[in-house]
This record gives structure tokens, sequence and C-alpha cells, in this order.
């Protein structure tokens, strides 16, 4: 008994581990889109604001980039369904030796590595462009063209993998029964396969269109004049972050979050309801008096569902209304405040420290690790420039305040310059 | 309707790469028949119907429905329906629709449909029922679905490719009826593929009796059962006893052999291969359980077999007597029970007669399986 | 006309059998043999202006794979240490994130094919909603975290455990972390797939028989587990050597990943050819290695991607 409690305990804590990695960022983020810093950062917490998601809405590439990579969405969605409801279709009807051979190569795509097929896509209708001899300027060329082609040549291996599923489950005697009472090929495809397939193409769409969104490495190389909002995304963390990157991500996170929910929701209310159907009889299906499940009995997802979207309504509802103007400027005047403090601590500390050299030069003294006070490196690690922190740090801790210019955070951070400048100097 | 369309096959052949599936099958069903392919699993049965129904094509040979080569139409072009085996109702439609789709694929409005639906629901005793999924229904209720499914589409023949093999024994039986009234009322064509010899022999007004490709006989039941033109036939379909000789001497249509086991025996060739058997050929005698009765203990003659019993049983309608047979095979008599007393005679030798009509020669030829 | 390919057409009709045919030949031919094809062509050309292509100075030479090897010519060292280096360290990292997603998700897979319950869709939920997110999001979140004032920072150095924030990018841990993160998922998602299917019983049977936990796993779990963990291994490491995103967001200022020189050949040197060379590089060994591994742990191409 000891034991399994020890196992349960640990399985509880690995879990917990799990889960934090896994999601832990995804919240850290989300609520970096409401502090009020230019840096995204969780701590300090300084305001709470909304004006990131303003930015976000005025930022003409973002915008420009998302209706890019709907475009290339709807391209690659449409393009790998077909080609891997086809590939799935032929590997079931394919001539048995052949077979491993061709699901060696329509497999393939997943492994070979994105950049690999963008320089591949490039490269190859470059050339093809060229043996037509039409310009630069032609659709093959074209950034829209080439990476929903290249984006298609893996994304379709993942549609077909998940029609494959389940068309394995799927009777083929059900199309010969179509044909046999008269229905043509397209009819019995129509009628008869596609209704059955229905589930999976849609999982199959929706799973191109996020791969196709968040597709970088591919994209990177064939995009040409139509960034994408991933391609954007990119440029913007590679040169410079800000919050409105966390505002976005956060919109996502919630949209994908309440999509899930929905998902699963309606998903659970199908299950009670052909449980409800089978335990029905005759008379009550006949009648239509079927009493079916209410939409929020035993079903947790829908409940979940609607307290999102209750919390969603309510964060919207308080934005609209709420101004962190008083709170940002009682910030920037405490900071503006500390600074100044500093400024006069450290003016006093070099002149404590000159005159310490001037003693030590006298009795050999052993140096203090370092001077202690607001301006100690405690401060500084937690938030750079931002003292109203380190305030509240322990004062007794001893080290030396060190140059946080060098991490790449306070850069980003124009408060940040004058107070690491400063530390540094009182470092020396 | 009531002469019905016929079915011809002519010569007909299908392969599938260096593997025969059917070799030169000649066949002619008259229109109205139920008409019946029965053999054992793996014979060619299936590949026949498939031919018909026009999802494959023949190595060689027609298939003519009415008189009109099929060669190059479609199944869907065929006037044709086919019963699955597993019946392929569509999941995702409810009943009346699958009922229904040879007419949405014609262009039939809804209330149509939902008419015709409701007709062919009465006539398969599922009235109502037109609004459930195939999955809400019992598997004879399925069953009944498919069959109105295929009738809705007002074919000229009706194949069926053992519909009932996923009922369950009793489910089976009944449906047996069930299927002789329906294909009786409607009056079109139906053809039967099964390996079960009490359906064939129940329902069918004729039979083909099919081993690996190769149709050994057509008859109707009592021809197939009674006077089998082949060793497998006389084997497959119902319990038979064989005893292997030489034709020892032709006496009209009767012939005398001289058996492995039992010393000479006469009795009848079976139609099919009168006059052409002759004195030495290999052959086979055939007499069924039931044609067998104890005679007085050893009386010998030309129609007694003597043997020595291994064990009885006792099945309620008849007592069995199980006896040291040819080739390693049990010799198997069924005594009806009418009330006699029966003694126990596990370890005597007993003899039996027969009437000469009641066992029949063939050719020595391949047996069923057990 | 074929007899395989007329019984195709009958069993599809012509209108959908060609259509079928031409989306599949598309597929395998247009996207996926011809532009690889295309590219190792490429990859032993010489960098040319338009106007040269086809020219006379358009000849096949291995230029471009003696620049990997050897560095520019009349360069000052042997061998192109730089490019070099960062190839073998981008092997050895995708090696590493591999067993480490393995370890990580191994259990995970196990606990969530093995387990009943309502807990488990919401578990199944929280999985793969973080994949339903942007790559470079992913990414940015873990820089946040990571960078050296972010929150694991303030933690450390709050707790004590730091005296100094640690510099977590520069030392290669973000990106790590990072590309472990970007790929649990397909790391959990083929082992669950298989272990759902191992009978209960059989664990049970083995535990009746006095087998330990870890005996258990490794005589019934991993054997039966094998294609399903092979597959996730495959993916993982093929995916994580050939990342961009996550390199190019939380790798170090000089710490290079592979698939950085490809694109920096492309996009700031303008050097197809060389990114070709690169490209085909990255590919040829990625599948090399793999197929050896699998060859190692005797698995099929045919029990990847189920």
């Amino acid at each position: 008994m000891k034991r399994f409690t020890f196992m349960r305990l640990s399985l509880w804590i690995y879990l917990g581990v799990f889960f934090a990695y896994l999601l832990g960022p995804l919240v850290i983020m989300s609520a970096t889109a409401f502090n009020s810093p230019a840096f995204p950062r969780m701590t300090p917490w300084e305001c709470l604001t909304f004006e990131w998601f303003g930015a976000l809405f005025r930022d003409e590439r973002i915008l420009n980039g998302i209706w890019n990579s709907i475009l290339v969405g709807a391209g690659t969605v449409v393009l790998s369904v077909a080609m891997g409801l086809a590939g799935a279709l032929m590997l079931t009807q394919i001539w048995p030796k052949l077979r491993a051979t061709y699901y060696t190569i329509i497999i393939a795509p997943i492994l070979i590595p994105g950049v690999v097929l963008g320089i591949s896509t490039l490269v190859f209708w470059d050339r093809i462009n060229r043996m037509l001899g039409l310009g630069a300027d032609s659709w093959l060329s074209n950034g829209l063209f080439l990476t929903i082609i290249g984006q298609s040549t893996f994304i379709a291996s993942y549609c077909m993998l998940v029609l494959v599923a389940r068309l394995q489950r799927y009777d083929m005697a059900l199309t010969e029964a179509a044909l046999d009472l008269g229905a043509t090929h397209a009819q019995a495809f129509r009628k008869v396969l596609l209704p059955f397939m229905r589930p999976a193409i849609a999982s199959a769409a929706v799973l191109a269109f996020l791969a196709s969104f968040e597709n970088y490495n591919t994209t990177t190389f064939t995009f040409g004049e139509y960034p994408t909002l991933t391609i954007e995304l990119a440029q913007k963390v590679r040169y410079g972050i800000t919050p409105a990157i966390s505002a976005l991500a956060f919109i996502i996170v919630v949209l994908t979050v309440i999509a899930a929910l929905a998902n699963e929701a309606s998903l659970r209310r199908k299950e009670l309801v052909a449980a409800a159907r089978q335990k029905a009889t005759v008379a009550e299906l006949e009648s239509g008096r079927l009493q079916l499940p209410g939409f929020f009995r035993s079903n947790w997802a829908a409940a979940a569902l609607v307290a999102v979207a209750c919390v969603t309504v309510a964060v919207a509802g308080t934005a609209a209304l709420y101004s962190p103007a008083q709170c940002i400027a009682d910030v920037q005047e405490q900071k503006r405040l500390e600074a100044e403090q500093r400024i006069q601590e450290l003016l006093r500390q070099r002149e404590l420290r000159r005159q310490e050299q001037l003693d030590q030069q006298g009795e050999a003294v052993p140096a203090p690790a370092a001077p202690s006070g607001s301006s100690s490196g405690f401060g500084g690690a937690f938030a750079p420039g931002n003292l109203s922190g380190s305030s509240e740090a322990e004062p007794e801790a001893e080290q030396e305040p060190q140059g946080n210019s060098s991490g790449f955070g306070n850069v980003f951070d124009p408060n940040a310059l004058s107070g690491g400048s400063e530390g540094g100097g009182a470092g020396d | 309707m009531s002469a019905g369309v016929g079915v011809d096959l002519e010569n007909l052949w299908i392969r599938f790469g260096d593997f025969v599936a059917v070799r030169d099958a000649n066949v002619t069903i008259n229109g109205g028949d139920f008409f019946s392919f029965l053999g054992p699993s793996g014979c060619g049965k299936t590949t026949i119907l498939r031919a018909v129904s026009g999802f494959l094509e023949p190595s060689g040979g027609r298939v003519l429905i009415g008189g009109n080569d099929m060669k190059g139409i479609g199944p869907n072009k065929r006037p044709t329906a086919l019963i699955f085996q597993n019946l392929a109702l569509f999941p995702l439609m409810k009943v009346w629709e699958n009922i229904t789709f040879s007419m949405e694929i014609k262009g039939a409005s809804a209330r149509e449909r939902r008419k015709r639906a409701d007709e062919l629901l009465d006539m398969i005793a599922l009235p109502g029922q037109g609004g459930k999924l195939p999955s809400e229904l019992s598997g004879g209720q399925r069953q009944r679905v498919a069959i109105a499914r295929a009738l809705c589409a007002e074919p000229d023949v009706l194949l069926l490719d053992e519909p009932l093999s996923a009922l369950d024994l009793k489910l089976r039986q009944h449906m047996r009826t069930e299927l002789r009234e329906i294909q009786q009322r409607v009056g079109i064509t139906f053809i039967y593929i099964t390996h079960d010899q009490g359906e064939a022999l129940t329902m069918s007004d004729n039979i083909a009796v099919m081993r690996a490709g190769v149709i050994d006989q057509i008859g109707d039941g009592k021809a197939i059962y009674n006077d089998p033109a082949t060793a497998f036939a006389a084997s497959f379909v119902g319990e038979n006893n064989v005893f292997r000789g030489k034709v020892k001497r032709v006496m009209g249509n009767e012939a005398l052999i001289q058996t492995n086991r039992s010393g000479d025996l006469v009795a009848r060739i079976s139609s099919a291969n009168q006059g052409r058997m002759k004195e030495g050929d290999a052959a086979m005698m055939f007499i069924r359980p039931e044609a067998f009765a104890l005679a007085p203990k050893g009386a010998t003659g030309t129609h007694f077999v003597t043997a020595k019993v291994n064990h009885e049983e006792f099945e309620g309608n008849a007592f069995n007597i199980f006896m040291e047979g040819d080739g390693g095979k049990e010799l198997k008599v069924s005594i009806p029970n009418l009330g006699q007393s029966f003694e126990d005679h596990t370890g005597q030798n007993i003899t039996l007669e027969y009437e000469t009509k009641n066992a029949v020669i063939v050719p020595a030829g391949e047996l069923a399986a057990e | 006309m074929p007899s395989f390919l007329r019984e195709f057409f009958k069993r599809n009709g012509t209108g959908m059998g060609s259509l079928m045919l031409g989306l599949v030949l598309f597929w395998t031919v247009g996207l996926i043999i011809l532009p690889q094809l295309s590219m190792l062509d490429f990859s032993f050309r010489p960098n040319l202006p338009p106007p040269e292509i086809g020219g006379p100075r358009d000849v096949y030479t291995l230029e471009n794979y003696k620049y990997l090897i050897y560095g520019p010519e009349g360069g000052s060292q042997d061998y192109n240490a730089v490019d070099l280096r960062v190839f073998f360290r981008t092997l050895v990292a995708a090696v590493c994130v591999t067993v480490f997603n393995l370890i990580l998700c191994y259990p995970i897979a196990y606990y969530l094919a093995q387990t009943k319950g309502n807990h488990i869709r919401i578990f199944a939920l929280m999985l793969i909603i973080p994949y339903w997110i942007n790559e470079i999001l992913r990414a940015f979140a873990l820089r946040i975290i990571f960078g050296e004032t972010g929150v694991l920072n303030n933690m450390l150095v709050g707790l004590g455990i730091f005296d100094t924030p640690f510099d977590f990018i520069r030392n290669d841990i973000a990106l790590y972390a990072g590309l472990g993160y970007a790929y649990i998922l397909l790391m959990i998602f083929p082992i669950y797939n298989v272990i759902e299917s191992l009978d209960r019983n059989q664990i049970e049977a083995a535990r009746d028989m006095g087998a330990s936990w870890a005996k258990i796993h490794q005589r019934v779990v991993i054997p039966y587990a094998k294609p399903g963990i092979s597959s996730g291994c495959t993916m993982v490491f093929m995916l994580s050597a050939g990342a961009l995103a996550a390199p190019q967001i939380l790798g170090g200022p000089s710490s290079l990943w592979f698939t950085q020189l490809i694109y920096q050949q492309f996009n700031d040197n303008s050097d197809w050819p060389q990114g070709a060379a690169y490209a085909v590089v990255l590919l040829v060994t990625c599948i090399l290695l793999v197929l050896a591994v699998m060859r190692l742990f005797k698995v099929n191409m045919g029990d990847i991607g189920k």
C-alpha cells in the first residue's frame, strides 16, 4: 500500500512537471500581454493594461500577415486534402508490389526537413519557370503559389494519414452497392464515400490549416511578396520583442481553447445522443418524443466552454472600460524617483569608495564584496531598471552588482539603460 | 413479369493472373427462377456473381442477361441488383434513404421516395422503421432492408451473395422461407450463392454445384440429391457413404461394382453417366445413411453390406449407427425412429441392405472435404 | 493500356480515376520526386547569374560540396571548421533532444494509453492545445521564460539557487528546451497509439508472475511499443535536425544550427547551389542515420506514421 501511494505520488509529480513544461510557457506568455512594460515579462507586475492589443490591431504588417496566412491556408487545405484523399484511396488499391515503395514516397515529406522542402520547391519551380521562358513575375514564381505548393507537399502526407485511418474502416462493398443500384462512379463517391469520410476530411482540413498557419521552415524560402503571419512574427521576434506578440498569442490560445472545447463538447453530445437512441424504443423514435439529454448534462466540455466564453466576454468588457493610464503614470513617476534616488546613492557610494581606496593604500584592509543597498544586483536581476521590485528584495543580499546590459532583455527597455550602466559602473 | 428475364453464361472463363477462378462455365438460368450456385468457399461462385453483376470482366466467354450480351456494360447499367454478403447498407443513411437510394440517383423527389420506402417497408414487415439507422436494427431486419433496397431498384435479376451467412441458425431458417416467398411474389429471377446445401435445396428451382471453378452439375434439388453427376456432388450435398471400387459389369442402367471392402454390390449408374461407364473403370458408389435398412444377420448378396459397429447414437428422430467403412471413413446408417425397440450393436458385425435404386454409381473422383 | 490500369479505371470510373491518378501523380512526381531531384542537380552547379544559366559555364561541379569540407578556396584553414562543427553539433544536439523527448514522453504516453476515464480526455486536450499554437509563438514563449530577466531566472535567483542570472540562451539550454517542447506531441502520439492496442492482460499477467515495473516495461511494453517508439524518435530527430525557427529565436548569437547556414546561403549570400548542396547533405545524412538506427532496432518504414 505504501509503495502504491509512492507510485501515485511520483506519477502526479511527473504529470505536474510535464504539464507545467507544456502549458507554463503559454500561460506566462499570455500573462505578459497584460503587463505594461514594453518588454514582455511577468515579474515584476506593473500595471494591468490592454494597450498591447490595440498595438497589435494597429500593426499593418501583422494584419497583412494574417490575411496572407488565410489565403495560403485556404489553398493548402484544398490542395492537400484533395491530394491526401487521392493518395489514401490509391494506397488501398495500388498493385501490391508497388505498395511499399509508394507508401515510402508519400510518407517521406513528413520526414524531409522543412527547409529542404522549401528549397527544393523554390529551385524546381524556378527551373520550370525558366524552361517555360516566363519572367520573374509569372504566377509560377509567385510567393502565394510557391508557398501553397511547398506546404502541401508535406501537409498532404499528414492528411493522407488521417484519411487512411478512416478509409481502412470503409467497406468497399458500399461503393459497389451504390454502383450496383445505378449510381455513376462520381455519384457513388459523392453520396457514399464522401459522407463516410466527412469527419476525417474535416479533421484533415483543420490539421492542414493549422499546419499551414504555423509553418515557418518551408515558407521562409517560398513566401516571396506574401509574408505570412508566421514570417512576420519571426521577423519581429528576431529583431525586437513587444508584448503585442504576447497579445496575439493570447488571442490564439483563447481561440484554440474555445475551438477545442467546442469540438469536445459536440463529440460528447453526439455520444450521448447515440447512446440515447440505442436505448430508445421504436415508438419513441417514431413520435420524435425521444427524450434527448440536455446539452450540459454529463458534458464537462460544454460547461467548460461556457465558462471560457464568459471569462472572455468579461475580459473584453473590462478592456473597454479600464484605463491603465493612471497606474502607468504612477509607476513612471515612481521609477523616476527611484532612479534619482539611485543616482544619488551611486554618487555617494563612489565617494565612499574613493575614500576606501585612499584608506586601503594606507591600511590594506580587504575590500567588502560589494556595497549593499537598493542598487544591489538582486534587484537588477529581477528587473534591471526597476526599483519598485528591488526595494522589496532582502537588503542583506551581498553580491557584486553586475552589468545587466549584457542581457538582451534590458536592451529593449529604455528605462534599463541608465540603471544598468550605472549599476555596472558601480561594480567597478 | 411472370416470364422474367433469364441469364445465360456461355463458355465463361475468369482468370486472376495464372489462377483460373471459373473454367468454361455454361449455365442457362430461366427467367423467374430461383437459381442457386452451391459450392464450398473458394470454388468461384462469388466470382460468377460478380461477373453477372458487372464488377468483373470475364476473361473469356459471355454473360447474357435477357439475351443481351453484357460486355462493356458497367454494374450501374445492368438490370441486376446485388445483395452483398455483409449487406453493405449505407451506415450514415436512414433506412428509408437506404431503400430508395436507387431513386435518389435517378433524381426522384423526397416525397416520392418516402412513399415508395413505406410500401417496401410494409412488404418486408418493417412498417414505421424507416427513420432508424441501419446500426439500430437487428440482423434479420437489416437483411430485409437490404432486400428492399435491391428490389427498389426494380431489377430484372436479383443476385444474392450468401446473404444469410451472418445470421444465427433459427433466423436463417426463417429467412429461407421468407426469401422464397418474396421471390414468388415479385416473380423476378433470383441468383443465389451459398455453401449451405440446406438453403440451396429448400429454396431453389435449380442448383448448380461448383467445385474449384468448375460446374459439376446443374439440376433441381431432387436431381442433385438423388442423382448426383460426380463424386463431388454426391459427397458435398447431404451426407453420403462412399464405396470405392471398379466396374465389374455394366447391366443397362445398373452396374456391378467390385468394392474394396464390401464385396460386389449392384447400384444404378447416375443418369449423367449412363452409357459412359465400362468394365474396369474406377468407380464410386454412394448410398445415403437413410437408404439402409437392417437385414437379417449373415445375409449375403449384391445389395447387402456387412461391417463392424464402432458406436451408436440416438438423435431423436433417428438412430445413427457408425460402422467401419471404406478408406478410414466411417459408414453412417440412420434408422428412422418409429418407436421400435433398438438394441445396442457396438462391437458386433451387422448386415445392412439397400434398394438398388437408392445407390448411385459415378466415376471415381474428388470428394468434398468434410 | 496495362491490365492494372484498365482494372483501376474500371473500379473507379474514367472521370474519378483520372482525377485520382492525376492528383497522385502531381503530388508524388511533381511535388516530391522532381523537386528533390532538381535540388540534387542544382547542388552540383556553380552559382551563376541568371543570364549565364544553361551557358558554357553551367557545368557539373563538386565545388559546393568541397566548400563544406575544405572551406573557401585559398582559405587560411585546411578544413571548413566552422561549418563542419555546426553540422556535427546539430546532429548530436538533435540526437540529445530525441533522447530527452523519449524519456520525457514515454511515461505520459503509457499513462494516457493505459488509463481510462474522463480526465484522460482532458489531458489529451491539454496536450494538443499547445500544438495548435504557432511554432514561432511557442519559441517566443520559451524566450520570455529563459531570457536573462525572464521568469525562470527571476525564480532561481529569487530562491537563492543562483547568485546571478544564468544565460540560458547563450548556453543553448533554451534551444534544447524549445526543440524538445516543439516536438513532444510527435513523440507521444505514435507511442500512445501502439501502447493503446496492448492488451492490459499482458501487463497483469507479467505482474502476476512477479515481474517488477521495470521488468514489465523492459520485457513486455517496450518491445511491443517499438514501432511507435521508433516512429516517434524518427520524426523528432528529423524535425529537430531540420528545425529553423527555434534555433533562430532561441539560439545564442554564436551557436548556429545547420539549417541556419542553409538559410544564410540562400537569403544572405544568394548562393542557391551552395544552399542546395548543404540541404542535400542534411537530408542524406539524416536519412542514413535514421535508416541505420531502424536497421539496428529492426523496424520497418511501414511503421512510420502509424
